[in-house]
């Protein structure tokens, strides 16, 4: 068996990395090239920066049924689970309160505000809530006509669903090998033939060293977290991409960033952003496999799993 | 022709008849003997090249010189040495010369496998690398 390959590029606004051992270095080299170009590919016709991308010209387009991709209805599939999963807290179709909040363009050349200086700008904790208006409930798939149906103005943000579901794709074309890691930017999937545990770091996201460490052979990981993505808001109060789905407006509910263990890197997105956004009184409800919170004086919680990702990933 | 001079050609036939068979049992027995004689010879000098360790077929024949050559260093010493032990004593080194190469290139290939082995099994033991999940 030779030794695992390792590769690194930006993608999805930030660095995603594949890492795989296959039966020799060359194998695993032509594995690691090919989900490269994957998931560069789906970067592109996902994102929602370009006025090119097939997410842009969905959410711009008049029709309630528009014909798509299969990649495409399966995000929008994925929104939908989002939203169920969650109960409303991971709603996708929030992309214009985003855009309010100046986040419209990709600020992969900025460096984002500090999350302390993020934190001086909230006063007071509250947990999100679903919004009333539910629009992911709204969005409908149809594989035998290829097409995904939603209301006109019902946009769709990939975000970190997208990330979560490409790690997923992309992990599925590289299962029989012995090991693999696909990390698009904190969503991790892990998993490989020969059974091998592998070492998932907790970042701190106040800059320090890991706070944590997770071991898994097969599963998903993610983090989401208010730190990464932030800027100065209209109107002067920091802001960052987490919105609480009620108001619309980014959410402070006391903690920074949650990371979430998960039979798939979409249910991992899912819970860490539910933890995130339910608050420290709920955020471990949220956290079915177990995970890890850091609350906002730095303080880090770790969630013993109430169901074993065994079974879970036996049902999956 | 008479009775007699019948008799005395028949006796000259029987004569001539004899005397071709028994030169034709003279060359059969030499054929023999010379062939017999042949392969003692020969196998005689094979033992004794083979007793005396200079085998052809383990000699510094092209095809092993290039193994030697190819694999390198410990190779490149043992030939090295042999050729100092052949300056210093040629015959009584003389075997050494051809039979120690072989040995040195047996026992390298098995380094080389156990080494292959080796890098095997660390690959195998060697843990995945670790990866770090951070906001997205």
């Amino acid at each position: 068996m030779s030794a695992e390959v390792h590769r690194s590029f930006d993608c999805f606004g930030g660095t995603a990395s594949v890492h795989v051992r296959a039966a020799s270095i060359e194998e695993g080299e032509r594995a690691v090239v090919q989900a490269r170009s994957h998931l560069l590919e789906a970067h592109r016709r996902l994102s929602r920066f370009r006025g090119d991308s097939e997410l842009t010209r969905l959410n711009l387009d008049p029709r309630r049924e528009v014909p798509a991709t299969p990649l495409m209805r399966r995000l929008a599939a994925a929104v939908v689970v989002a939203g169920s999963r969650s109960g409303g807290l991971v709603d996708a179709t929030l992309l214009a309160g985003i855009v309010r909040a100046g986040y419209r363009h990709s600020f992969d050349d900025q460096t984002p505000l500090a999350l302390s200086e993020v934190l001086s700008g909230f006063s007071e904790r509250a947990p999100g809530r679903p919004s009333s208006a539910r629009r992911w409930r709204a969005i409908s798939v149809d594989d035998e006509a290829g097409t995904v149906t939603r209301p006109p103005g019902v946009m769709i943000d990939s975000g970190g669903i997208g990330k979560g579901l490409l790690a997923d794709l992309v992990a599925a074309i590289l299962r029989d090998h012995p090991t693999y890691a696909v990390d698009c930017c904190g969503d991790i999937s892990i998993g490989g033939s020969a059974g091998r545990e592998r070492t998932v770091l907790v970042d701190d996201p106040f800059g320090g060293d890991p706070v944590h460490e997770l071991s898994l052979s097969r599963g998903a990981v993610a983090t989401s977290g208010i730190g990464r993505r932030c800027w100065p808001g209209p109107d002067g109060r920091p802001a960052h991409h987490i919105l609480d789905p009620r108001t619309g407006r980014p959410a402070f509910t006391g903690i920074v960033q949650a990371s979430a263990v998960a039979p798939s890197a979409l249910l991992a997105e899912v819970y860490a952003k539910a933890a995130l956004l339910s608050g420290p009184e709920h955020a471990a409800e949220r956290l079915p496999h177990g995970g890890v919170l850091v609350d906002d004086s730095g303080e880090v919680e770790v969630i013993a799993a109430a169901r074993p990702l065994s079974e879970a990933l036996v049902r999956s | 022709m008479d009775s007699i001079e019948k008799q005395q050609h028949k006796r000259e036939a029987q004569r001539r008849l004899r005397a071709q068979r028994q030169r034709a049992g003279q060359l059969r027995g030499r054929v023999v003997a010379i062939s017999l004689l042949a392969f003692a010879l020969l196998w005689g000098v094979v033992f004794v090249q083979m007793a005396t360790g200079n085998d052809p077929v383990l000699g510094n024949s092209p095809s092993t010189a290039a193994v030697a050559s190819h694999r390198g260093e410990p190779a490149r010493r043992n030939r090295a040495g042999a050729t100092e032990a052949e300056a210093i004593e040629p015959e009584a080194v003389e075997p050494e010369v051809e039979v120690e190469p072989v040995e040195a290139e047996l026992i390298e290939a098995e380094a080389a496998e156990a080494e292959a082995i080796e890098a095997e099994a660390e690959a195998f033991e060697a843990e995945p690398a670790p990866v770090t999940t951070s906001q997205s």
